[in-house]
């Protein structure tokens, strides 16, 4: 019976889509997380009787073919780029990004790996790092005399040493930016890494056409929306059920074949 | 004299392609632009050994539901939701196909393409490509694909003279031989999305409704396979 696995690959159509939900719940407080949708599409027909086949000698044709579905697939995950909420924290080494872009990160592999998240610290030398300490990219080192540093809308890191009035320019952030964020490739740890769907990284500072300006002192919040997700986890969970009633259904049928004698 | 028998299991085959058609609409109720399809029964007349006409039935056709499922705002650029009828067309290394799924991304050349990376056929044919850097993308209601920088291209909505008549061939994607005739009525909503347009009451009630019916069939086999015991107990205790 063919309804029995394609009522199957509708639950595990749903089940993907519930794993997909909980992963966005679990990450509703991830700086600068992207939350995903699983997207389905319908699988192959069999054709019982073609449409248009002829259906006499005198060439009438059928209007509409018996055509059986097979049932769901998952196509793609896909990553939902929307900007998240900015958040202000007062703390001189969080970055936010509002608008397109990502910060470049060095990995210590010697890969570049793209991220949103901007909570930022600085390494025993100086330099600005990640929380797992990875060197954002263009690398920039504080002086260990800075008494404060100011990052602007561009992207300048400006620093004021102790004894000096002018504030001093140590280096300039870059963004990187993408033909199609959402073809990238999630390695955890809020980065990204480059794909052939992405299309190449292409640089550029911080407010300038086409790419976000920079915002010390706030932070990217995760673009998850709760209400949302929580009427998806409903609907997934129905629609499992509904389908688990064709396989009863189906299973009535076959048992009923079995009464027969 | 068995003709009882044989019509009933002509029914039971028919509803348990029906069984089929039913667990594909369900498996479908979060596919975007799915419409649900419905079997079509006909008559079959035959002549019995007797001389008498027995009616056997038998599925002809499925119709597509063509009714519009429900539009669900995503927020999403390139989430394209047609209000009315009326398909995408798209394009792939297999030929020219529509779809209702409105789903759309940008893909790494930048040109508008579907979840399985179909092409979207703008006005002309051509794709729609997105230009490195441009990132504010705007469709209106008539399918006028506009960036920072003006105008891009058109995504025309296209109707047939039979959408009946148009295959499924999976994916969300239909094909059709047929011209197709750009519609003047339909407008696109951009951010939003069509559901599948699959009634989960619909479906279940007529699954519980196929179950019985097919179950009855299967009494009358079990009551024709009866009578005819009987009749041969009775028949040969004259003797």
């Amino acid at each position: 019976m063919r309804s029995l696995s394609i009522a199957a690959t509708g639950m595990l159509a749903q089940q993907l889509n519930v794993e997909v939900i909980s992963n966005n719940i679990a990450n509703m407080n991830t700086t600068g997380f992207k939350r995903q949708r699983a997207e389905f599409q319908d699988l192959l027909y069999q054709s019982h009787e073609r449409v248009g086949a002829t259906s006499s000698d005198s060439g009438t044709i059928v209007p509409s073919g018996v055509q059986i579905g097979l049932g769901v697939k998952t196509a793609a995950v896909y990553t939902i780029s929307e900007q998240g909420n900015l958040q202000s924290t007062d703390n001189q080494m969080d970055l936010a990004i509002n608008g397109n872009g990502y910060f470049q990160i060095l990995m210590p592999s010697g890969e570049t790996a793209y991220s949103r998240a901007g909570s930022f610290q600085l390494s025993p030398t100086g330099e600005i790092v990640t929380t797992d300490g990875y060197t954002v990219q263009p690398a920039i080192t504080i002086p260990t005399n800075a008494v404060n540093i100011t990052i602007n809308n561009s992207g300048e890191v400006l620093v004021k040493v102790a004894g000096s009035i002018a504030e001093q320019n140590v280096g300039q952030l870059q963004l990187a930016n993408f033909a199609n964020p959402a073809g990238l490739d999630p390695r955890g740890d809020n980065l990204f890494l480059e794909t052939s769907a992405s299309g190449a990284a292409t640089t550029g500072t911080p407010a300038a056409t086409g790419y976000g300006s920079i915002l010390q002192g706030f932070l990217e919040t995760s673009n998850v929306n709760t209400v949302t997700e929580i009427t998806n986890l409903i609907s997934a969970q129905r629609a499992y059920e509904m389908n688990s009633k064709v396989i009863q259904t189906s299973d009535e049928m076959l048992s009923t074949i079995n009464r027969l004698r | 004299m068995t003709a009882a028998a044989e019509v009933s299991l002509s029914y039971q085959l028919v509803l348990r392609n029906q069984l089929d058609i039913t667990a594909n609409n369900i498996a479908n109720t979060t596919t975007p632009g799915f419409q649900s399809s419905h079997p079509l029964f006909v008559e079959y007349l035959a002549e019995a050994s007797d001389g008498s006409t027995v009616t056997y039935v038998e599925d002809r056709g499925t119709i597509r539901n063509l009714n519009a499922g429900p539009l669900t705002n995503t927020g999403n650029t390139l989430d394209l939701g047609i209000q009315g009828s009326g398909y995408f067309t798209v394009e792939n290394d297999a030929g020219t196909f529509y779809t209702r799924n409105g789903s759309f991304r940008l893909d790494a050349s930048g040109q508008i393409v579907t979840s399985a990376g179909d092409v979207l056929l703008g006005e002309g044919n051509a794709p729609i490509v997105i230009a490195p850097g441009e990132h504010d993308i705007r469709v209106s209601g008539d399918g006028t694909v506009s960036t920072e920088n003006g105008d891009i291209g058109k995504i025309p909505v296209v109707t047939f003279a039979d959408e009946q008549a148009m295959e499924l061939v999976g994916n969300s994607l239909l094909k059709t031989e047929q011209d197709p005739i750009t519609s003047t009525t339909a407008e696109i909503s951009q951010g939003m999305i069509e559901g599948s347009n699959v009634l989960a009451v619909t479906e279940i009630t007529r699954m519980i409704e196929l179950l019985r019916s097919y179950q009855a069939a299967n009494q009358m086999i079990t009551t024709e396979e009866e009578r005819q015991q009987q009749a041969i107990e009775l028949l040969t205790r004259t003797v």
